[in-house]
């Protein structure tokens, strides 16, 4: 390898490299650096990669030889290093420098490498190379012994971390009698100190002159170990997470801490063994990465970079127009059914933007929501699932909450006896969703304490001394058994919901799940059973449900657009509003309380299905399937007590002929398939022939004399 | 070949070198034959395909490890208790102009020089220990040979788990031990002293025991770390009972590594191995692994027909044998039948209940009876399976012990926990001993583990950092007073012994033909034609109508009970006659359960 020739590639690529502004990213870097304001120079291998006159062979051997090249930067850029154009504090180092540079110009000609001083030394800079980050990261597993020596990026979890000490990389000491400074680079971990003094003076007169190692004058680095360790979603089935060591230095030291997930990009390296552990190491070599960068995985929606082919990919699903039903069949897609829920849910990731009034108020734009249902009807699986989507998720349930592990608390440091304020699971899920399992067994007390975070968004504090306000900007997703544990028929529908009305008006959707006596249901369970245990495996969806990540994609870039409602669509959710109201005002018995929230809501609903669509305004669709999520979220209550309610029997199979028929889009029904679907709302063949008969009067349909089949007549 | 045979026994190595040898001369850049093999697996996979020559190679064992020379071929039963990552090794070096290979060994066998050309392979470190529970009837005893001079050590092994497990009853029983008059009696002579200060020891014994301290050579129990070459993630896993044949290496110069070391990489993150010296550990480089079941560790397999008649009569001895067992309660005994034989199909993807596995509590056990048939039982439960585990359930034992196997950053090892089970081992949880006292946040987190176990056959793994879910399959036996609400088992159904057992000894020859038969059928195929599936769908959904309360977890059971049934009379496609009878079985248990009540 021809080093000279490699270092006028670096230093050509240094200096003349432009980034896509134009502007000549590293010499703005280097001349930072040479006034002191930056330690690290990163060279990024995109940069590399990007560069007009790239040789293909150069960034390969970058690649694979790293350490080495980074040497070869750091030669280039003392070369190109230019002065520093600001005035800066002389520290004792620049002394030290300029007493040497001085000292170094003297001597005549430096024959004696101990005594020709390093260009380690003088540097006071770090170079790190920069693995592109266009590719999916490693896996540790996946760095094999061919990756030794080679620049890789990988991504884990951090297990643990030494202390930062401090590494010697250059020695310096001087000699008692010849007076020179000697010089000693250090390359590993362990390094054996001169005791002679090596200069030539001495050697010559025999003297053994003493030298002495100058701390001062030495130059250390920090340095940090750690170890990481696979991500369990990366880990095969019936593995082991496989763990590697990490070296850190220099500016990257207290980087990361245990726990952290991490990026990390670095030089695949063996440990160099010396002394006893060199007999074991001729068989068998530990490694280490040499990080080059360090990367803390984002948790918000509002830093979430995308990703290679992501972009793409959302782009692709945004000119599908079935966005809206795609992406909510993909939540839990193992959850049989529930289609509207699921898309009220899609809608809560999604979220509206926040409205700050020129008075200073704010108005959420986060939804809230509601499920309330029998018990095992899927409800915690669904908030499960919904946290592992969200990007910043917090699950707890109301029983292991008090409304202090909800809020805040005050807490006394044990340490500085300090008070200090310690946020609950509502302030964690700040910017993200919080979702509440079983709320109703929540204690009145604490669940007040959800009150202002619902509508103001904060937590207010005040004891102890301390009062103040956190943010607490979350969608509440809270679940609830009915008050006696299961849907009461029987009662009326604010009975068995049992939440204060205060309460209730703040979530934008209330969700009834029951688990209704239905053939269809139970027969598809059947099959579900049989089928498993006939196919060994889950009957297969039908579908092809996102994966997490590309849901989490598409809504963070919808959650970047603020669409606004148009002048003209102002009347038309004014009127659907005042309506809602007219019809709650008619019913003696009010299954919900329409208040100006609701108004709220249906803009809200109506926004963060504007933000699906990619669209900068609401359109009436919008208002209108906003609607329609709220009458069907009502109407959840209302169907069981239709029967009761005196809707008679001919007219509700009639409503149920006419829907089946509409849903299937056929104009004629058989008698079998009519008496199948009403049969299992539980109504006889004799209301049915009674029906047929009555609407036939009426002209809404024909009956076939002999086959009783129905031909609905268009209108 | 016929000459490398007889050098594959004594010196493997040898045989390594010399197809490593022809290789170099054909040509082969040495580099290209990282995570490959030359040829030399081959060899001893050809050498080894015989099962007379298999027999031949001596098992390491605490036993044998005294005299089995260092650098020759040994075999090791064992369960992958831990996966110490890889290692990278110098593969291939050059001395002088030759290449020479490390594989398959620790040291180098010949010089090399500091600049030498190498290249660097890699190769997976498992930590193998016996398979926990392992019953004493399944030592494999090897080609006379080998084993006449010595114990084979896991006999000795099982003996002493059995007497641990004696004991444990023992504790249980009290001083009632005369009463007794079942098989495990004679198993529990071992060990009748001083029983209740023992409790707390054995079971801590076998809970850290193969934790944290290793045990010299010479101790009953010998781990194994197992150099594994060129093998696909695919092909072994966590809690795999694998059979190794490879190199036993053992090389003293080694030793003194890790101790006094002021190396400043150990100074942090000290290497798993320094926990292992070899002195402790062997070190075995696989040559060739196969995954064992339950049926490999039955002894002189009767190769017999598998005749349906044959299937029919074994099952009605069984049942025999387990009614007298059981105290003449036939339902109970069929139950436990269906019982062992079961196995988990698959893991659902979601949440819910693992299919095909059927775990039974059996309630109503008072001091009394459980001293007679919880004993009798367990004991029969012992001789019939190769992997039986049998864990006393008190509110002390939820407390302290760690059930869930954790990892251990400090030493950078999975710290084993009650719940590392091979799969298929059978586990017995006493509830009789369970009083009422609190649980503090061990026992609740313990009583989750359980629970997750009963329910959905995972256990959890705690990583510090995170949990991860390994799938299990383990048959859980529940003995209960009442029905157990900390265990909600698949079956619950009432013990009714009518009278005290009269003899439940079973001959050698019947006792080999029931473990066969369930090993074998336990594993047998099982279909479900379209016709059947639409019997059983009208079924189910005509049982939902009339009773709102049976939910899928019912119904998972019923044709898990039905497959169970017409697995169990040897037949490989369910028929409407199973069906019935399942659905029999389930209507006599709700009878007895409805009686209780009453």
């Amino acid at each position: 390898m021809d080093f000279a020739a490699e270092r006028d590639l670096a230093k050509d690529f240094l200096n003349n490299f432009a980034d896509a502004n134009g502007e000549a990213k590293y010499l703005n870097i280097l001349q930072d650096v040479s006034n002191h304001k930056i330690r690290s120079i990163q060279i990024e291998l995109e940069d590399l990669f990007n560069h007009k006159d790239l040789d293909e062979d150069f960034l390969k051997r970058v690649m694979e030889n790293t350490r080495r090249y980074i040497g070869i930067f750091s030669d280039a850029i003392d070369e190109i290093m230019p002065e520093s154009t600001e005035a800066f504090p002389d520290d004792d180092h620049d002394i030290y420098m300029t007493q040497r540079m001085e000292e170094d110009s003297e001597k005549p000609e430096n024959t004696d490498r101990h005594q020709r001083m390093p260009p380690e030394i003088k540097r006071f800079y770090e170079v790190y190379i920069k693995a592109s980050s266009k590719e999916r990261p490693f896996t540790i597993r996946e760095v094999k012994s061919s990756y030794i020596g080679q620049l890789v990026r990988i991504s884990g979890i951090v297990t643990r971390c030494s202390d930062v000490k401090p590494l010697m990389q250059v020695a310096v000491y001087t000699c008692e009698e010849c007076g020179f400074e000697i010089y000693q680079e250090v390359t590993a971990r362990i390094f054996m100190p001169l005791f002679e003094c090596p200069s030539n003076r001495c050697k010559t007169n025999k003297t053994k002159g003493n030298i002495q190692l100058q701390h001062r004058a030495s130059k250390f680095l920090k340095f940090q170990e750690a170890k990481i360790q696979e991500l369990a979603e990366h880990v095969p089935k019936g593995h082991i997470p496989r763990s590697m060591t990490i070296h850190l230095r220099g500016e990257l030291t207290r980087k990361v801490s245990p726990g952290d997930v991490v990026e990390l990009s670095g030089i695949f390296l063996p440990i160099p063994y010396t002394g006893f552990r060199a007999m074991r190491a001729g068989l068998v070599a530990d490694t280490f990465l040499e990080a080059m960068s360090v990367n803390h995985f984002k948790k918000k929606y509002e830093e979430y970079e995308l990703k290679g082919d992501e972009e793409e990919q959302i782009a692709r699903l945004a000119e599908d127009g079935d966005i809206y039903n795609k992406l909510s069949r993909s939540l839990a897609p193992e959850i049989f059914g529930h289609e509207d829920v699921k898309k009220a849910l899609l809608l809560l990731l999604v979220g509206a933007p926040h409205r700050k009034l020129k008075d200073g108020m704010k108005i959420r734009g986060d939804l809230h929501i509601c499920l309330m249902g029998d018990p095992g009807v899927a409800k915690s699986q669904l908030l499960k699932h919904i946290i592992n989507v969200a990007p910043r998720g917090v699950y707890t349930t109301g029983r292991g909450s008090s409304g202090v592990g909800l809020t805040a608390a005050v807490q006394r440091d044990p340490v500085t006896n300090e008070m200090v304020l310690e946020g609950g699971a509502l302030v964690l899920a700040d910017m993200g969703i919080c979702a509440i399992d079983e709320f109703d067994k929540m204690e009145e007390s604490d669940r007040t304490a959800i009150h202002e975070v619902m509508e103001q968004q904060t937590v207010s504090i005040a004891k102890a001394g301390i009062t103040t306000s956190l943010n607490a900007r979350t969608a509440v997703l809270a679940a609830a058994n009915p008050a006696w544990g299961r849907y009461d028929l029987r009662r009326t529908p604010a009975e068995n919901i049992n939440l204060p009305p205060a309460l209730l008006s703040r979530f934008d959707l209330l969700w009834l799940i029951l688990d209704r006596a239905d053939m269809d249901n139970d027969l598809e369970m059947a099959r579900h059973i049989v089928y498993v245990h006939q196919n060994k495996e889950s009957p297969a969806l039908g579908f092809a449900p996102l994966e997490p990540s590309v849901l989490r994609a598409y809504i963070s870039a919808a959650r970047k657009i603020s669409p606004h409602v148009p002048r003209e669509l102002e009347e038309y959710i004014a009127s659907a509003y005042s309506s809602i109201r007219q019809d709650e005002a008619k019913t003696s018995a009010p299954h919900s309380y329409t208040t100006v929230r609701t108004l709220l809501s249906i803009l809200r609903i109506s926004s963060a299905l504007a933000r699906l669509r990619f669209s900068e305004a609401v359109a009436q669709s919008d208002v209108d399937e906003a609607l329609r999520l709220m009458q069907m979220s009502k109407f959840s209550l209302y169907s069981d007590d239709r029967q009761k309610s005196g809707l008679d029997a001919i007219s509700d199979i009639y409503s149920i002929l006419r829907d089946e028929a509409a849903r299937t889009n056929k104009m004629d029904v058989s008698y079998a398939d009519a008496l199948n679907w009403i049969s299992r709302k539980g109504y006889s063949e004799a209301q049915l022939k009674e029906c047929l008969e009555e609407y036939a009067a009426l002209n809404v349909w024909q009956i076939h004399p002999n086959t009783f089949d129905i031909r609905f007549i268009d209108a | 070949m016929v000459g490398v045979a007889f050098d594959c026994l004594a010196n493997p190595l040898g045989a390594v070198r010399v197809t490593f040898e022809k290789a170099m001369t054909s040509k082969t850049d040495p580099k290209s034959l990282n995570g490959k093999d030359w040829g030399a697996i081959e060899v001893f996979r050809d050498f080894l395909s015989d099962r007379e020559t298999l027999s031949q190679v001596p098992i390491l064992d605490h036993s044998s490890i005294g005299w089995i020379q260092p650098n020759s071929l040994v075999r090791f039963r064992g369960l992958v208790q831990d996966m110490l990552g890889n290692e990278f090794y110098v593969g291939a070096y050059k001395d002088g102009s030759t290449w020479r290979t490390n594989k398959f060994t620790d040291v180098a066998s010949f010089p090399m020089g500091s600049e030498a050309e190498t290249s660097i392979w890699e190769r997976q470190l498992l930590y193998c220990v016996p398979v926990p529970g392992q019953n004493t009837w399944t030592v494999q005893r090897s080609s006379q040979s080998v084993v006449s001079s010595c114990n084979n050590w896991s006999s000795q092994h099982g003996e002493k788990r059995q007497r641990e497990d004696a004991m444990l009853e023992d504790h249980m029983v009290d001083q009632e031990l005369q009463g007794s008059t079942s098989s495990s009696k004679k198993m529990r002579e071992g060990g009748v002293s001083g029983q209740s200060s023992q409790l707390q020891e054995s079971v801590t014994d076998e809970t850290s025991g193969k934790v944290c301290t290793i045990p010299d050579f010479d101790s009953k129990y010998l781990p194994c770390l197992v150099k594994l070459y060129d093998s696909p993630e695919s092909d072994y896993k966590l809690n795999d009972i694998i059979e190794f044949v490879g190199v036993f290496t053992f090389n003293p110069e080694l030793m003194a590594q890790g101790d006094g070391s002021t190396d400043l990489s150990n100074e942090l993150f000290e290497d798993a191995l320094a926990h292992l010296p070899p002195n402790k550990v062997p070190r075995l480089h696989c040559l060739v692994h196969r995954k064992l079941a339950n049926h490999d560790f039955l002894l002189g397999s009767p190769v017999i027909e598998i005749t349906p008649n044959l299937i029919r009569k074994t099952r009605e001895a069984l049942l025999g044998h387990l009614t007298t067992v059981l105290g003449n309660d036939g339902l109970a005994a069929e139950c436990v039948l269906l019982h062992l034989l079961s196995r988990v199909i698959v893991h659902a993807r979601v949440d819910s209940a693992a299919v095909g596995k059927l775990s039974l509590n059996l309630t109503g056990f008072t001091t009394e009876s459980y001293n007679v048939f919880g004993s009798q039982l367990k004991s029969a439960v012992q001789t019939l399976l190769p992997f039986t585990k049998s864990v006393p359930f008190s509110v002390e034992y939820l407390n302290s012990v760690s059930l869930a196997p954790r990892k251990d950053y400090e030493t950078n090892r999975l710290v084993s926990g009650v719940l590392q089970l091979a799969e298929g081992t059978h586990l017995t949880l006493d509830e009789t001993q369970l009083k009422a006292g609190m649980l503090n946040s061990i026992g609740v987190e313990n009583a989750r583990l359980l629970n997750n176990l009963v329910e959905l056959q995972k256990v959890e793994y705690d990583f510090q950092f995170y949990k991860m879910e390994m799938p299990t399959d383990v048959q859980v036996l529940i003995l209960s007073e009442g029905k157990s609400n900390i265990l909600p088992a698949d079956l619950v159904l009432p013990f009714q012994p009518s009278a005290v057992g009269s003899s439940v000894n079973a001959g050698t020859e019947a006792l080999q033909a029931w473990r066969w038969y369930l090993a074998t059928l336990r594993l047998s195929a099982h279909d479900l034609d379209p016709d059947m599936q639409k019997v059983i769908e009208d079924d189910l959904v005509a049982a939902r109508q009339e009773d709102r309360s049976l939910g899928s977890k019912d119904f998972s059971r019923w044709l898990s009970m039905a497959r169970l049934i017409s697995i169990s009379l040897g037949e490989s496609c369910l028929t409407l006659e199973h069906w019935q009878m399942a659905k029999e079985l389930e209507r006599r248990r709700k009878e007895r359960l409805n009686e209780m009540k009453k």
